[in-house]
């Protein structure tokens, strides 16, 4: 894990979507959110989820793996970039890989973008758009010691399961200190009845 | 970060695939990066010595080569081996090998043919030649593009053909102001060297660089002031690329210029300048920014493979997200996505099969069952 990065905390999340409108800020891609804030039971719970680029580690960074035109830079500090512009095609195979369901894609543009943990700020050392805002402490940008000096005895995960594989991440989930599951659950495997997801 | 509890039930690592386990299916033998080097420099040498026979058999066995040219010749032979080289190494990578053979493979297809024969050729005006995705973008990137394009692709007209012997401009008096234009020794045009067509006969290369520098100093002003493209950029990648235009362009007018009102003064100097400037950039082609000159056309396979399969799956359907139903993409299209994935041994490829939106959804209903429950 990369030292300063995102920790994602679920349970102080409110949907405020004040990442969301942050985001759109964000020079590397004005005008366009990049982060996603799901409602996952809608209807039966408040429960929300935002979710930034993981920055996948290992294996290193899927979308670029199965980007065929190359263009998806992995930069030395570990940050999954946005497609460049010069290269990217517009064939959807990230949007469609990660596994943790990220990158958009503007098919008219043939352009894929995504978040860059706003590489034009966190690269002079300034957190985020979407933790600069957040209001509750759900996305918190720093070191897993300035979190703890914080939140003491926070535990936080940066593994995820989907079926067999582990997939390691620079950004991190906040997770329960006496419910900690290792590694935390991605979505896979499926529940099936006759072809369809059940879940 | 912190170590996995001991009481934990640690996922088991995955086992290690079966030693002769058979690849993907439609999935090509892995290959190593030395056998991939090899195949990469053969290619090179093949295209190479190609070019090198081309030049040859079209100069007329170097009667009509033009030896201050030389240096320009040997520059496009390098630039050969470099972008063979490139090409299949980059083309032997499996999700490019895959969308590579699968656009191929549209290409060929019989069906292709009789239900959309017009689909190609549509796509290589509006993609290639127009890049009307690039006004999709931005308005402003999509004018300075084709400003650049159209002076690039002018000037790669007349220059490489000329710089091969293949094109000839001879006076029958000697000193004009009749000329012929000879191809491969043939006539194909004869002009007044005083009239317009002799004027933008004589001029083009001055016409393409007054287009280049126009497109090449936007996109330098951007890199310059537009926060978003300066967010990650690097001097050897997006500078010198336009840099390199504008020296090849100006240093070019700068010979007319010589020529016009210096009455040649300082035109051996210029020339050299011209000259290094240019075989540094042709020799930079396949290496940096520039190789998406020729890696775009081959999206175009791309694209015709998913408009190909798209059309195929007209009596069928599209490939829907197995929780929502929302559509994906074609179903050709998403095993091609799950076959790279298995190729890459990244084995959710099942995951593919579902839409970005319940991914998440899914993620955050296993986090909200099995991780923190009270996350309501």
């Amino acid at each position: 894990m990369m030292g300063r990065t995102i920790f994602i905390d679920p349970g102080r999340c409110i949907g405020c979507q004040a990442c969301v409108s942050a985001c759109r800020e964000c020079d590397s891609h004005r005008g366009k959110s990049m982060i996603h804030l799901d409602y996952p039971d809608e209807g039966h719970t408040v429960a929300s989820l935002p979710t930034v680029c993981m920055h996948c580690e290992d294996p290193v960074a899927p979308c670029a793996e199965v980007c065929p035109a190359d263009a998806i830079l992995v930069t030395a500090d570990g940050v999954v970039q946005q497609a460049d512009t010069t290269r990217c095609i517009g064939c959807a195979n990230c949007v469609n890989a990660c596994p943790f369901g990220v990158p958009k894609i503007d098919l008219q543009a043939k352009l894929q973008m995504k978040c860059n943990l706003c590489y034009d700020r966190t690269a002079y050392g300034l957190a985020p758009m979407c933790a600069t805002v957040c209001p509750t402490g759900a996305l918190f940008y720093g070191t897993l010691d300035e979190l703890r000096a914080e939140r003491p005895g926070v535990q936080v995960a940066d593994s995820f399961t989907f079926g067999d594989v582990v997939v390691h991440t620079g950004v991190a989930m906040v997770v329960p200190a006496d419910k900690v599951r290792w590694p935390v659950p991605g979505g896979l495997p499926v529940v099936e009845i006759n072809g369809v997801d059940v879940r | 970060m912190t170590e996995p509890p001991q009481t934990a039930d640690p996922t088991p690592a995955p086992d290690p695939p079966a030693p002769g386990a058979a690849p993907a299916a439609d999935g090509p033998a892995p290959q190593t990066p030395a056998a991939v080097r090899r195949r990469a420099v053969l290619a090179g040498a093949a295209v190479s010595a190609l070019l090198i026979l081309a030049i040859v058999f079209g100069s007329r066995l170097l009667r009509d080569f033009d030896s201050a040219l030389l240096p320009y010749a040997v520059a496009t032979v390098f630039l050969a081996f470099g972008v063979a080289y490139r090409y299949t190494v980059w083309v032997s990578a499996p999700g490019a090998r895959r969308l590579f053979r699968q656009g191929w493979r549209s290409f060929f297809s019989a069906a292709n043919f009789r239900r959309a024969p017009t689909a190609l050729p549509k796509m290589i005006a509006t993609y290639l030649g127009l890049q009307k995705f690039l006004g999709a973008r931005s308005h402003a990137r999509w004018a300075a593009h084709q400003l650049l394009f159209w002076g690039c692709v002018l000037a790669a007209l007349i220059t490489f053909p000329l710089t091969w012997g293949w094109f000839t401009f001879t006076s029958g008096s000697g000193d004009g102001p009749g000329y012929e234009m000879r191809i491969w020794g043939f006539k194909v045009l004869g002009f007044n060297a005083l009239n317009i067509i002799g004027w933008l006969m004589f001029h083009g290369l001055d016409i393409a660089a007054v287009l280049v520098i126009s497109g090449a100093s936007y996109f330098l002003w951007r890199r310059m002031k537009d926060r978003g493209a300066i967010t990650g950029q690097r001097f050897a990648y997006d500078l010198i690329p336009l840099i390199a235009l504008v020296v090849v362009s100006v240093t070019g007018l700068l010979l007319t210029f010589s020529s016009i009102f210096l009455h040649g003064g300082g035109y051996e100097f210029l020339a050299v300048l011209h000259m290094v400037s240019v075989v540094f950039t042709l020799i930079y082609i396949p290496f940096g920014k520039f190789f998406h000159i020729v890696q775009r056309p081959a999206a175009v396979g791309m694209q015709l493979f998913k408009y190909t399969s798209r059309d195929k799956d007209a009596d069928g359907e599209l490939k829907t997200c197995r929780r929502c139903h929302e559509p994906i993409d074609t179903a050709a299209y998403v095993e091609n996505l799950r076959g790279t994935m298995k190729d890459l041994k990244l084995d959710f490829d099942e995951w593919a099969e579902y839409c970005p939106r319940c991914k998440r959804v899914l993620r955050g209903n296993a986090y909200l069952t099995h991780v923190k429950k009270g996350f309501q």
